[in-house]
């Protein structure tokens, strides 16, 4: 008999990558809206030389905890496991037995519905919900397009798991140095569904967000957070291009995608709300956020093609870089302002 | 909403050409490539993955209608650029006073920017450019989605599933004086196959 925890949904958003698109997964299958949760927590956090050539690298403020890093308002906690016994559908198994799902890290070259199947190397996370030992498949969801739900043989599955993502020239972003070891998996606890989210709850929130932005508690140097650690962020990345290096460049853009997805998911909550609550001002410090987001495009799209000539892309990726600071500045005025109402 | 594209052959009798609407000449300022034959990927540089659009589901050097907007909709023949990947080209327009600057655009990532329009009488006004991602991506800022292929073109294959889209945006020229160029974005995010000004 198989061991199943489907069916599952699957939920994704353009700006998102597969770390948000896997958690909401798991989020629906825990009866949450993956928009409240994934939406709700706003910062912005750079661990200079931590960032990891993986599609799902994340700025931890827990380290090692990446799902309690992104839903810091509620009770979630994660830990990432590696298999070393000789058969590692049993630690699958086991997972699902105890009523997880386990999100696997796995490269996107040996996945046949994966766009880079056999073309190129890439760190990636997938849902695992069923293992069907008679059938020979693993039950996977991948809500990243084209998105799959369904089985996919063993043995596809385990040289995907067991790659260790070597570095592919073809995607320098997200190839090669990253953790993905064999058979890793992060195991994830979500609490209860809490209570729907209210103005007030919103309020408490919001005003969090805005102090970790202006006036964060942490301030031992080793991360870059807040506005403060913004302008450090953009002004060594620049420099670092005028100086004529790549390596900041490709950083940023892996680095950037988990701070654009959150500022969009952020800032579609605030509209949502706004709208759903009558509270106009709120959907306008919503927009303000996306506007971040989109901002944040110029940026990583600059510093990736800008790669080949660094500095001839500096004052380029300036103007990006001070547009964004920017944005940023304005999002948190306008949703402090808002917050002081809910 | 039901999206109405046609060329003008499919219109007997039409007009060549609406007296309202003029199109911007981006032909000597093409300077990437959107589009490739599915023999042929490798070209194709809308992102920094190397994908692009599919030259079969798409018109090639005609002049279409995207809901009532006629654009002359750029060549794909391989190896030739077809659209304007934006680094602040100045772009000549026919002069006259419009309303609106139409375009047939796609954008790497979800982007925002701002246009320079000049005028006549020495003003300048900044308008914003806001383009929605090619890449399987709705239009997020209520954009018409003029195109969206069934594929996408990778550098060694084509990509069944995941759509690449091409989006009819609109930016206003609300200065009510005489229009004589437009300056794109300095965004290399943004790429623009086709431009019309409406009166």
């Amino acid at each position: 008999m198989p061991i199943t925890r489907g069916p599952l949904e699957q939920w994704y958003r353009d700006p998102v990558s597969c770390l948000q698109s896997t958690l909401a997964t798991l989020l629906l299958k825990a009866g949450e809206d993956p928009l409240v949760e994934l939406g709700l927590d706003w910062e912005f956090r750079h661990i200079p030389g931590d960032v990891r050539p993986e599609e799902y690298y994340w700025p931890c403020r827990h380290p090692g905890d990446v799902v309690r890093s992104l839903l810091p308002h509620r009770a979630a906690v994660s830990r990432w496991r590696t298999v070393a016994g000789e058969d590692p559908l049993a630690v699958l198994e086991d997972a699902l037995a105890a009523g997880l799902l386990p999100v696997i890290a796995v490269d996107n070259f040996h996945l046949p519905f994966r766009p880079a199947y056999h073309d190129v190397h890439a760190a990636h996370l997938l849902v695992v919900y069923e293992v069907d030992r008679e059938a020979g498949t693993v039950g996977v969801s991948d809500a990243q397009p084209p998105a799959f739900l369904g089985p996919i043989p063993v043995a596809d599955l385990l040289r995907s798991w067991d790659d260790a993502s070597p570095h592919d020239d073809q995607d320098v972003f997200f190839s090669g140095k990253g953790e993905t070891a064999a058979r890793r998996w992060l195991e994830v606890r979500l609490d209860e569904p809490g209570p729907e989210l209210d103005p007030g709850q919103l309020g408490t929130v919001l005003r969090a967000n805005v102090r970790g932005f202006t006036n964060p508690a942490e301030r031992d140097g080793t991360h870059q957070v807040g506005l403060e650690g913004l302008r450090g962020f953009t002004d060594d990345l620049v420099e670092r291009s005028r100086d004529g290096g790549s390596e900041a460049l490709v950083s940023a853009y892996t680095f950037g995608w988990g701070m654009q997805a959150q500022a969009a998911l952020h800032g579609e909550l605030l509209r949502r709300c706004g709208a759903g609550w009558g509270m106009r001002e709120l959907a306008e410090a919503g927009r303000h956020a996306e506007l971040v987001a989109h901002l944040w495009s110029g940026v990583r799209v600059q510093s990736a093609h800008g790669r080949a000539d660094p500095a001839g892309c500096a004052r380029e990726l300036a103007r990006h870089a001070a547009l964004l600071v920017a944005a940023y500045e304005r999002a948190l005025e306008t949703i402090d302002r808002v917050a002081e109402g809910l | 909403m039901t999206i109405q594209r046609r060329t003008f052959e499919d219109t007997p009798g039409a007009a060549p050409w609406p007296d309202d609407y003029s199109a911007l000449d981006l032909g000597p300022y093409r300077n990437n490539i959107g589009i490739t034959p599915a023999w042929s990927t490798k070209a194709g540089r809308l992102n920094v993955w190397g994908n692009s659009l599919p030259a079969e589901e798409l018109p090639g050097g005609e002049a279409i209608v995207v809901n009532d907007v006629p654009f002359q909709f750029p060549g794909t023949l391989p190896g030739e650029p077809d659209n304007v990947r934006c680094t602040g080209q100045f772009v000549p327009v026919p002069p006259g006073r419009y309303d609106w600057l139409y375009l047939l655009a796609a954008a790497e990532r979800r982007t925002e920017d701002v246009m320079a329009f000049h005028f006549e009488d020495g003003a300048v006004d900044f308008e914003p450019l806001r383009v929605s991602d090619f890449w399987h991506a709705p239009a997020v800022f209520g954009e018409d989605e003029a195109f969206a292929t069934s594929v996408m073109h990778y550098p060694h294959h084509v990509q069944e599933r995941v759509s690449g889209k091409i989006f009819c945006q609109r930016v206003p020229v609300t200065r009510r004086a005489v229009l004589l160029a437009v300056r794109f974005p300095d965004n290399v995010a943004v790429h623009v196959f086709a431009a019309s000004l409406r009166r």
